[in-house]
């Protein structure tokens, strides 16, 4: 079964959660309008209090306590409402916050959940491929010298088919076979930019700089990082498309909210 | 009858909330499992691991309140490189990835802050933790406010009683660390990065810090059976059972690592047991055995060494500055009997003579180094530390200058905070199982940062000569790595030591090695020895100290240059005081070349005028410290590889 393009707009998401609370809410008998005086206390909502209860003191409510929970409840409502009809609720950094929240927290709650289909992250990773693509690996001989000079002669020497041990450094004098980041850990970023600008397969080059000093450097490989296939790496794609969803849907649904409000900042 | 219709809503409600995933995690270690069957495992460690084992998050009870905002799913994705916004809103960048992660959050009250901020008003009973709901929703200065009482309750033992009700925090426990569990498992990438299972405990009797990280081996299928320990009050001999049980039960394997002997008014390293009496081989046995690596720097400070007990070493003093005041909390001042109890290089002295005594050696332990960050972010260098906690990030301009929450009135600053440093590990491939068995055998050590790349290596017939080959092959076959023992067979020791520099980073001063040692009577002995240095030949030691390196520093602009100090330095060296039968260890100190420390960077950044005392604290010699390699008779039993229950089966025995 495919379903629209539409239906998979976080948007369109975020819009059918808000009618699902209206509908839930009115059916509930939720006064939509907080200046009602019905107070409808329902048994699903006499189950939330019992459940919270339990969460906190690991024991169901007796009835009594639970009669009291619900008094409580009642008596908190009331004046809730009162306190709305007063406007309390305008100036009072602590509700504004928490209120704040609460939206967030229903725009991104149902990415949180769902198991993306293979699709979406195939897709997902066609379109981030540098996130996901291997990393470039360069196989290369170098010899290290403290001194340009010295690392200028040997190159010579090098050249013309000689053999050079350069000077004494705890640095491999050959790589196989080596990531970037492996190789940049070793040799600083600087020498491996400078093996990005050589052609592979081309004699001794340089000198190059190093944060230890002056290189020759024999680059024999490079190969490309290539993205790979989504069965290998289905965790990272996901892992990368759930963290980014929920952000973007908190952000696309304030945008939503805020595109509809004109504001004035007075500087 | 309306009841039981009540009840049947709950379970409904409960079932629902309970049901998502359970074979998620099952598809997850299968992942794991087979990701981890393929990296090669090396013959021995051939490329040093990177890593920080100390991090707490949003579910760390101060770190929420002090503002952090950024979960582990962002502590991860950090560490591994990424770019993630700061819980103030800055962007945040390690110049290199990390190998590795322990994400360390608090078990006492882990996510509670995070739950009392979100919990509805209408539940919170105790006036105490309604007032704080109320501070943290109210502005990030009223919630550090909020965090600070909370911390002083916890040192003084004064907590709301709902914080320490076992019942009510194994629930709000179980479900945080549940997820954070599956989290990291879907993290990990064998091979290329690895977060590891963990937790800090955070016992303070008193507000002196014996706090622990603790460190699983394993993953869900092993860690989800149990959940974080916690327990202000201990003893600590409550969390090698805890840690018993665990092996005994899961059959998997965990390690503890004590951090800040530095604010601990000497109780990390006594010479007694922790109930006061003599120390007993047993007890000996069974601390090095679950402790078997020590951090000796991070964020609040640096307890490798200390004037006081170490006078000649005129390196001793870094990082001590501040912390040296007193106890965490600064509740209890310190006084200088105490140091002893406090800082590692004498910690490790006292392990020669309490082996003297019992025969076996409590404090053998390994160092590593690690932030201590409550930012979610692992940053351990100067040019880019985003504080201790939230309230320090570098938005905040004058962070340097400020007093520090705890113990404002006797003056610990923000310049007293370090950076942070690094834990460097010898592992054989960057795998869970292969990271911790290297830490179990204290194949690890400390930076302050610099990511140098240090080896050590003990013997009796190492030589010059041996640079010329296959050197490393050379240290493992015929000598020990950093960690461990040789057995004294009458000849001195001889130990290969190389040091090369952070490739992004600055040269190197001088390697040092320290050694400790017990004679005959009793008495406890150290010396430093400078092994090597760069311009050793304009740099000639006088009077048995090899003058100061220089320094490049620019104060005006934060930068320096390499124009002194040596890429690497590296030397064979003989102890030239050896005497057969006297018990030793010998680690290494290398120093780099001085460089700005956080606090120059953050003055220039914001042209702020840091005081006298903190402008000559602003430039420093960045360091490492290698684990030690020991010196004495052969062990009376041999460490058994595996020691699961080992102690709880000996004593029903015994």
């Amino acid at each position: 079964m495919t379903l629209p393009r539409w239906t998979r707009e976080p948007m369109v998401h975020f819009l059918a959660a808000g009618a699902a609370l209206f509908a839930v809410f009115a059916w509930q008998g939720e006064p939509a309008d907080p200046a009602s005086r019905t107070i409808d206390v329902s048994l699903e909502d006499r189950a939330r209090l019992a459940l919270q209860y339990e969460r906190t003191m690991k024991r169901p409510p007796t009835d009594a306590e639970l009669d009291t929970l619900t008094e409580q409840y009642v008596r908190e409502e009331v004046l809730y409402r009162e306190a709305l009809r007063l406007g309390l609720d305008r100036d009072d950094a602590v509700v504004r916050k928490r209120m704040a929240n609460k939206m967030d927290f229903l725009a991104q709650s149902m990415a949180e959940t769902v198991e993306p289909s293979d699709e979406a992250l195939v897709k997902w990773l066609a379109d981030h491929p540098e996130r996901f693509a291997r990393e470039v690996r360069y196989g290369f001989d170098q010899r290290f010298f403290a001194d340009r000079a010295a690392a200028e002669a040997a190159l010579g020497r090098l050249r013309a088919g000689g053999a050079v041990e350069g000077e004494p450094i705890s640095l491999p004098l050959s790589i196989e076979d080596a990531s970037r980041s492996r190789a940049a850990e070793q040799f600083g970023e600087a020498f491996v930019g400078a093996l990005d600008g050589m052609k592979p397969g081309t004699g001794w080059l340089g000198p190059v700089a190093s944060g230890f000093g002056w290189h020759v450097v024999r680059l024999r490989t490079r190969e490309a990082g290539e993205v790979p296939p989504l069965a290998e790496i289905r965790e990272r794609v996901e892992n990368d498309w759930r963290a980014e969803t929920i952000a973007r849907r908190r952000d696309e649904a304030y945008a939503l909210l805020r595109g509809a409000y004109r504001v004035a900042i007075a500087r | 009858m309306a009841g039981s219709r009540i009840g049947a809503a709950c379970l409904a409600l409960a079932a629902s909330l309970a049901l998502a995933g359970c074979d998620g995690a099952e598809r997850e270690a299968q992942r794991a499992a087979d990701a981890e069957a393929a990296v090669a495992i090396a013959e021995f460690p051939q490329q040093v691991l990177w890593g920080d084992t100390h991090l707490h998050t949003d579910n760390s009870i101060d770190a929420f309140g002090f503002g952090t905002r950024l979960g582990p799913e962002e502590a991860l994705k950090f560490a591994r490189g990424d770019e993630v916004t700061s819980s103030t809103g800055t962007r945040a960048r390690l110049s290199r990835p990390l190998d590795f992660l322990l994400i360390a959050d608090h078990s006492d009250g882990l996510g509670a802050m995070r739950r009392l901020y979100d919990a509805p008003r209408l539940l919170i009973r105790d006036p105490t933790l309604r007032r704080w709901h109320d501070m943290m929703h109210e502005s990030p200065e009223q919630s550090q406010r909020a965090v600070a009482e909370l911390i002083d309750a916890a040192a003084t033992d004064s907590l709301p009683e709902a914080f320490r009700d076992p019942e009510g925090r194994e629930e709000n426990m179980r479900e945080i660390w549940d997820a954070h569990l599956r989290l990291i498992d879907r993290y990990y990438e064998p091979g290329e990065f690895t977060p590891l299972a963990g937790f800090e405990y955070t016992l303070m009797p008193g507000g002196n810090n014996l706090h622990r990280v603790v460190m699983f081996r394993d993953g869900y299928a092993r860690t989800s059976q149990v959940l974080p320990y916690s327990g202000l009050q201990g003893p600590i001999d409550d969390l090698w059972d805890y840690m018993d049980a665990y092996e005994e039960a899961t059959g998997g394997r965990t390690l503890a690592i004590p951090h800040n002997a530095n604010l601990s008014n000497g109780l990390m390293f006594e010479l007694t047991d922790s109930q006061g009496g003599p120390m007993s081989a047993d007890y000996a046995r069974r601390r090095a055995m679950r402790e078997p690596v020590v951090e000796a720097t991070q964020i609040k400070g640096d307890s490798e060494s200390h004037p006081f007990l170490s006078p000649n070493d005129e390196f001793a003093a870094f990082g001590d500055a501040g912390w040296e005041l007193g106890n965490l909390p600064l509740t209890e001042r310190k006084t200088d009997t105490m140091l002893a109890g406090e800082y590692l290089r004498e910690a490790l002295k006292r392990g020669l003579s309490i082996e003297q005594r019992t025969g076996v050696n409590p404090y053998a332990f390994g160092m590593i180094g690690s932030t201590d960050s409550h930012t979610s972010l692992a940053t351990g260098d100067e040019d880019n530390f985003f504080g201790k906690h939230t309230g320090n990030d570098p938005a905040i301009e004058d962070r340097a200058l400020e007093p520090q929450d705890l113990g404002t009135e006797v003056g610990r600053f923000g310049w007293h905070y370090m950076a942070g440093g690094y834990a460097a590990v010898w592992a054989k491939a960057n795998t869970r199982a292969e990271i911790f068995d290297a830490m179990m055998r204290r194949e690890v050590y400390a930076t302050t940062g610099p990511r140098m790349t240090v080896r050590l290596f003990g013997g009796f017939d190492f030589t010059e000569e041996d640079w010329e080959g296959d050197w490393v092959r050379a240290g493992y076959s015929r000598g020990v790595p950093m960690g461990g023992k040789l057995v004294d067979e009458g000849k001195a020791p001889t130990f290969m030591v190389s040091a090369l520099k952070d490739p992004e980073g600055a040269h190197l001063d001088r390697v040092q090695v320290v050694k400790g040692w017990i004679t005959a009577d009793g008495v406890l002995h150290e010396k430093v020895h400078d092994i090597v240095w760069s311009d050793m030949g304009e740099r000639p030691m006088a009077r048995g100290k090899v003058p100061a390196v220089g320094d490049t520093v620019d104060r005006e602009t934060a930068t320096y240059t390499n124009t002194i100090g040596a890429p690497e330095l590296r030397a064979v060296w003989t102890d030239p005081d050896y005497r057969e039968g006297e018990s030793a260890f010998y680690y290494v100190r290398v120093l780099a070349i001085p460089t700005p420390r956080w606090t120059l960077y953050d003055a220039v950044r914001f042209g702020i005028e840091l005081p006298a005392e903190a402008m000559a604290d602003a430039v420093a010699q960045e360091r490492a410290y290698t684990s030690p390699i020991w010196l004495g008779r052969a062990d009376p039993a041999p460490r058994a590889e595996r020691q699961a229950g080992w102690f709880a089966r000996e004593r029903f025995r015994g």
